[in-house]
């Protein structure tokens, strides 16, 4: 069969009859077999009748050209040029809600499952998953240096001017308005709540081991260094501070 | 569509063609898919669904974990969740898992839960050594895996388990209580795969064996994951007995937050004297309790728009669905006076994003709380310095208005009393600072009353 020009559909996502495959075949069952590899994958998707459930009560199937159903559908039927293809803009319009979990008849959860093709995304780095979560890196670099997400200091008409003026009602410095919680461990600006030093280095074993810091250092690795540096300084700070105690002992 | 020459990116073939059904035939073919995510709508899945539980204790007569049980010291209140089943729920003796959501944005939630606390007389501890569930971040970037996950839920749970011994307790005497939806969804859903997989118990256990974080050299998981709505709804009746401002006169919609009843949706709670059993009992119960008039919405079911990544890079989906979805129908179809929600994130959506409404011309003002501080707001908090709603953007102001709070003057003592932290007076605590560091350098052990 021969083409003589290409439509648009072809374009975006790869012909599936031409001889030039898009990408190489065995990374796509590379892909696809990290995917099928993660213990939660047979949990999250049992079968699929094509319903259109999930899709139907989808709020990003609103607004996006994304559906559960054709993650599902992708999934279920091996389409690996597909989920390749899925894996580059669709996955990423996923709101998280589990709705669609919510209604399965068959119990899938197709939000689970975009889940485990982010992650796939990101192992082998993706420019989709490093594109997207460029803007998400202030964010990751709170969370994994500190074991908070969201610090008050982010919360500004700087990095939030469609939030409104009302976003601070009351005029006075943000470390007094801190003070006035009667949370002791909530007078904090830089991290929501004070965390204890010790916690922040168990987190950080926590993030070695189970390979996090290997992830951010594929999709994002100038964040990577920033975090590592980061990291050694608590360290340091850790050692100092049990080394003082142990003298007062 | 009316020409099938345009190719679209829909994934339709070239085979599809418009149905042309007019308004009334179209919602008769898909009343069927539209259906509500009511309790009815998730009975369906009954007969297949195992109650983890079972598989939790067989696990620990195997001698493969330790359960942190929740016993009579913690004053168990028996609830039922979505199949009728038991679900225990502590009232007191808590350990409360702060929300990092909720602590840097909102901050009058969890302060609104402590004084409620405070003036029940239930002991608790807030402390330092505990981090966020991380899952916000993994839901949104895909940053983090079922074994880090797994790991800090557990290194988390731990810490609740022994940080009595700080006070001189045993371990276990706190149990810990979870306040955001997105922690509470994600460590249910954790829990049940560390239960299931003990591929994944041997990975996560040589971590926080290094940690020095297990018990008797086993992984302790908790008896039951409680989300504080949970303790709320049980604790409701003693709530409403300490009211002192009436409400009946206010119109409130609940919005119910998707990671607390969406996500293992067989553990949340369900009671027939709320709404029929027909929805999450979670607060719309304790708001029923306080004499305000919870009205239903079409769209009570959608979720507020958050989307973990949405909120922060891509915030037109995230405003678009909080106004159009949730806030223009709570208003313009059930007239509501408040939205009340349970959860860290739909707070924020629902709250921060409805001025950006005015640039489409949709002038929408409704105040946003998280129940438990509506039901402080009405037991007597103070507003400003409890229940801090100078952190939220919506007009909580009118609220108070209609409350009958003179919220000026509560302003204006909340204004002084920041003068006087200023000028190095005395801050107000809702229990005693000494005791938010519980191990580590600085740490001192403090003698307890009780």
């Amino acid at each position: 069969m021969s083409h003589h020009s290409t439509t648009r559909i072809q374009e975006h996502i790869g012909d599936p009859v031409s001889a030039d495959a898009p990408v190489d075949r065995s990374k796509l069952e590379e892909i696809f077999q990290d995917i099928q590899g993660d213990l939660r994958f047979d949990h999250e998707l049992n079968g699929c009748l094509n319903c259109g459930i999930c899709t139907a009560t989808c709020p990003s199937a609103h607004y996006y050209d994304y559906s559960p159903r054709e993650i599902v559908q992708l999934l279920w039927t091996e389409n690996l040029e597909g989920i390749y293809d899925a894996m580059q803009e669709k996955i990423w319009a996923c709101a998280q809600c589990y709705t669609c979990a919510a209604r399965c008849p068959f119990g899938n959860s197709p939000g689970g499952l975009v889940m485990l093709m982010r992650e796939v995304a990101i192992k082998h780095g993706m420019e989709s998953a490093k594109n997207v979560l460029r803007p998400f890196s202030r964010v990751m670099l709170k969370l994994i240096s500190t074991g908070n997400q969201l610090s008050p200091d982010m919360i500004n008409p700087d990095h939030f001017p469609d939030w409104g003026p009302n976003i601070a009602k009351i005029e006075a410095p943000l470390k007094l308005l801190r003070k006035a919680i009667p949370m002791a461990t909530l007078n904090t600006t830089k991290t929501a709540w004070e965390v204890n030093l010790k916690t922040s280095i168990e987190l950080y074993t926590i993030w070695e081991e189970t390979g996090v810091l290997d992830q951010l250092e594929t999709i994002d690795e100038n964040l990577f260094d920033v975090i590592i540096d980061i990291m050694d300084e608590k360290r340091d700070d850790w050692d100092d501070l049990v080394e003082e105690h142990e003298d007062e002992d | 569509m009316s020409n099938n020459n345009d190719e679209r990116f829909t994934g339709h073939g070239a085979e599809w063609r418009d149905s042309n059904l007019s308004r009334e035939e179209a919602n008769v073919a898909t009343a069927w898919v539209e259906q509500k995510i009511d309790r009815r709508s998730m009975l369906t899945n009954k007969d297949r669904v195992e109650d983890v539980r079972d598989a939790m204790w067989q696990l620990e007569k195997d001698g493969e974990i330790i359960v942190h049980r929740i016993t009579d010291q913690h004053k168990p209140v028996m609830a039922k969740t979505l199949y009728g089943w038991d679900k225990k729920i502590p009232t007191n003796q808590l350990w409360h898992h702060k929300s990092c959501g909720q602590c840097g944005n909102i901050p009058g939630y969890p302060a609104s839960l402590l004084w409620m606390m405070n003036e029940m007389d239930i002991s608790y501890l807030d402390e330092t050594d505990q981090t966020s569930c991380t899952a916000w971040n993994y839901h949104g970037s895909g940053i983090g895996n079922i074994e880090s996950l797994a790991a800090v839920f557990l290194r988390n749970f731990h810490q609740a388990y022994v940080s009595a011994q700080a006070e001189g307790r045993d371990p276990g005497y706190y149990y810990p209580l979870v306040h955001c939806g997105t922690s509470f969804g994600n460590y249910k859903e954790v829990r049940e795969y560390l239960i299931h997989s003990a591929e994944l118990r041997e990975r996560v256990k040589a971590i926080l064996g290094k940690l020095g974080r297990l018990v008797d050299g086993k992984l302790l998981i908790p008896e039951e994951i409680v989300h504080y709505s949970e303790w709320v709804h049980v604790m409701r009746k003693q709530i409403a007995e300490r009211q002192v401002i009436d409400c009946s006169n206010l119109r409130a919609t609940v919005h119910s937050a998707c990671h607390v009843y969406k996500m293992v949706p067989q553990d949340v709670i369900y009671d027939d004297d709320v709404m029929g059993g027909d929805r999450v009992a979670v607060s719309t119960g304790i708001i029923q309790e306080l004499g305000a008039q919870v009205i239903d919405y079409s769209t009570w079911y959608d979720c507020c728009g958050f989307g973990f990544r949405h909120i922060i890079s891509e915030r037109e989906f995230t405003r678009s669905y909080a106004i159009d979805r949730k806030i223009k129908v709570a208003v313009e179809e059930a007239n509501s006076d408040v939205m009340i929600g349970h959860d860290t994130g739909c707070i924020t959506t629902l709250d921060k994003n409805q001025w950006i409404g005015k640039a489409k011309g949709s002038n929408y003002d409704l105040p946003i709380l998280a129940d438990i501080q509506f039901a402080a707001l009405v037991c007597g908090a103070h507003p400003y310095k409890i229940v801090q709603s100078h952190w939220h953007a919506s007009s909580t102001e009118t609220l108070m208005e209609k409350l009958g709070i003179d919220w000026q003057a509560k302003k204006a003592e909340f204004e002084a009393y920041l003068k006087q932290i200023e000028a190095g007076g005395d801050q107000e605590n809702l229990y005693d600072p000494r005791r938010m560091i519980t191990g580590g350098p600085g740490f001192k052990m403090i003698e307890q009353n009780s």
